[in-house]
């Protein structure tokens, strides 16, 4: 199958460098602590936090620093084909883990002894990149609930196929089997905190692709700071400064 | 779960007892509603409905199916609900289940009638394509994203919008040789059937306090409760489905009151629905 045509573009119409539009709100979920919804396209997501509280399970409290928990679930509707899919199957264990690990590492931890935050994230619609997308939501929710943070992390994923790097996949392009390179980065600091992929790539062309992956998570950080920042100015003229 | 002190408590007792709520409602207003329609483009309808910081989504999609060896003639619609830990942490992992099955069931007796069919809002017989053969299996998959009380209300409302927001393609029978082959249909890509809506119910939740009962209780609200009776109305008045939750005893009489009450309560609820789902169509329309 041709992904990319010989005019240079993909199957959704864009250039091999482009993303899909991004789009993001703050405050979805009005009962939580912070929350937020992002979307790429057609994947949509909502994260939802709450805490940092007490820790519901004594067992699992830690005298040094917050404990961090993350689960994400997939709405029944959220994929093409309709499937009733039990909670807690390996992929979404396995996605929520990473969440986790991904957010415990910018969240400073150590400020908040003795507590618990909890993560929630839940896919509306998935069209590839739900892994990205969560990243993104989550941080804008920790954002919004005032959690200190070392830096906001953003995640973007790149692949290759028809020896093209392309920016951005989605489901069609995902589940094409070429390579899919997912990558979460700590803009300000410019730390990489995670890195996956599938398949496989020659080592220079990797190089470019995962390249590819940094200057789309820089793209989604200025986005998420320019809504963060109109989200700020909202609440300034709410609080009548 | 909500924490009132003793004093919270009596406030909002003392409140429903002088019908002026928390949030400045009287006992049978609702709070202000919102439809949004076609939020999910895979599916063949869907909607979101916030009533006040309550939030949901219902989505319908439709497939083709056999029908039940009972009941040749119908198709078959099927709801489930979600309650997604966003709403609240302690829907997380498993948690959620019990609420869901409950709200799963409530739904299912209030909308889909009873097993003959009759007093459902989608009729089934409108969803057969070929007798005993093909028929149209519905889908109605919603998902609790906040939780400020009356989810039930809120969900109804949501299935509402979502089954009128619905298009199911138009599907031709190809005569098959004999009658006990696989029946032969095409499935047109571009014509779509819009569901009768028009008797689809609402349903209307009535919530015990004290002496008094309310309409559309907060989550706050409802940690107060003794009882609660849901009744489903469809545009004629008629009742089409009747649930009572919680602990306390309700006399025989109160019920019927409550059944009148949630009778004329329903009317405007219909009515502001109905406006509502068509402002939201409107505004999909004129989007793209």
């Amino acid at each position: 199958m041709e992904y990319v045509n010989p005019e240079g573009l993909r199957l959704d119409g864009r250039r091999p460098m482009e993303m899909r539009q991004l789009r993001a709100e703050i405050g979805v979920v009005s009962r939580a602590d912070g929350s937020a919804s992002f979307e790429m396209g057609n994947t949509k997501v909502i994260a939802a936090v709450y805490g940092p509280r007490e820790v519901q399970n004594r067992s699992q409290q830690m005298n040094d620093q917050a404990l961090v928990r993350c689960e994400y679930s997939m709405a029944n509707f959220s994929t093409g084909d309709r499937r009733r899919k039990t909670k807690g199957d390996r992929r979404s264990t396995e996605i929520s883990l990473v969440i986790r690990q991904t957010m415990e590492a910018c969240i400073l931890t150590n400020l908040m002894p003795r507590s618990q935050i909890d993560i929630y994230v839940q896919v509306l619609q998935a069209d590839g990149g739900t892994r990205s997308a969560c990243i993104n939501a989550a941080t804008l929710a920790l954002a919004d609930a005032g959690i200190p943070m070392r830096d906001l992390v953003t995640s973007c994923s790149a692949g290759y196929l028809n020896s093209t790097p392309l920016l951005d996949l989605n489901y069609l392009e995902d589940s094409a089997g070429g390579a899919d390179v997912t990558v979460g980065i700590l803009p300000k600091l410019d730390k990489v905190t995670l890195l996956q992929m599938d398949a496989k790539l020659p080592m220079d062309i990797f190089e470019n692709v995962m390249q590819l992956a940094v200057e789309g998570c820089k793209a989604v950080d200025s986005y998420i700071r320019e809504i963060l920042l109109e989200n700020t100015k909202t609440l300034e003229i709410h609080r009548g400064v | 779960m909500v924490g009132l002190s003793v004093g919270e408590k009596n406030f909002i007792k003392g409140g429903i007892a002088q019908d002026l709520r928390n949030d400045g409602r009287k006992r049978l207003t609702y709070r202000p509603i919102y439809v949004e329609t076609g939020v999910i483009p895979q599916a063949n309808g869907s909607a979101r409905v916030k009533l006040g910081e309550t939030d949901v989504i219902a989505s319908v999609k439709a497939e083709l199916g056999k029908p039940r060896v009972s009941h040749p003639d119908q198709g078959k619609v099927y709801i489930y609900v979600e309650c997604s830990p966003t709403a609240e942490p302690s829907f997380e992992r498993r948690g959620g289940d019990e609420l869901s099955t409950e709200l799963s069931i409530a739904l299912e007796r209030s909308l889909l009638g009873g097993k003959s069919g009759a007093g459902a809002g989608i009729n089934p017989a409108s969803l057969l394509i070929k007798e005993g053969k093909v028929c149209w299996d519905l889908y109605v998959d919603c998902l609790v994203i906040s939780s400020d009380g009356n989810l039930l209300d809120a969900l109804g409302a949501a299935i509402k919008a979502a089954l009128s927001n619905t298009g199911i393609p138009r599907v031709q029978v190809r005569e098959a040789a004999s009658s006990d082959e696989q029946a032969d249909v095409d499935v047109s890509d571009e014509e779509f059937l819009q569901f009768d809506t028009s008797g689809v119910p609402v349903i209307v939740t009535l919530t015990k306090v004290g002496r008094h009962y309310i309409v559309d209780a907060t989550s706050e609200e409802e940690s107060l409760m003794s009882s609660a009776v849901s009744i489903s109305v469809n545009r004629h008045g008629m009742i089409c489905g009747l649930t009572k939750r919680g602990g306390a005893g309700l006399d025989p009489s109160v019920i019927l009151d409550m059944i009148s009450v949630a009778k004329h309560v329903s009317e405007q609820l219909l009515n502001k629905l109905d406006s509502e789902i068509e402002a939201a169509e409107r505004a999909n329309e004129e989007e793209p």
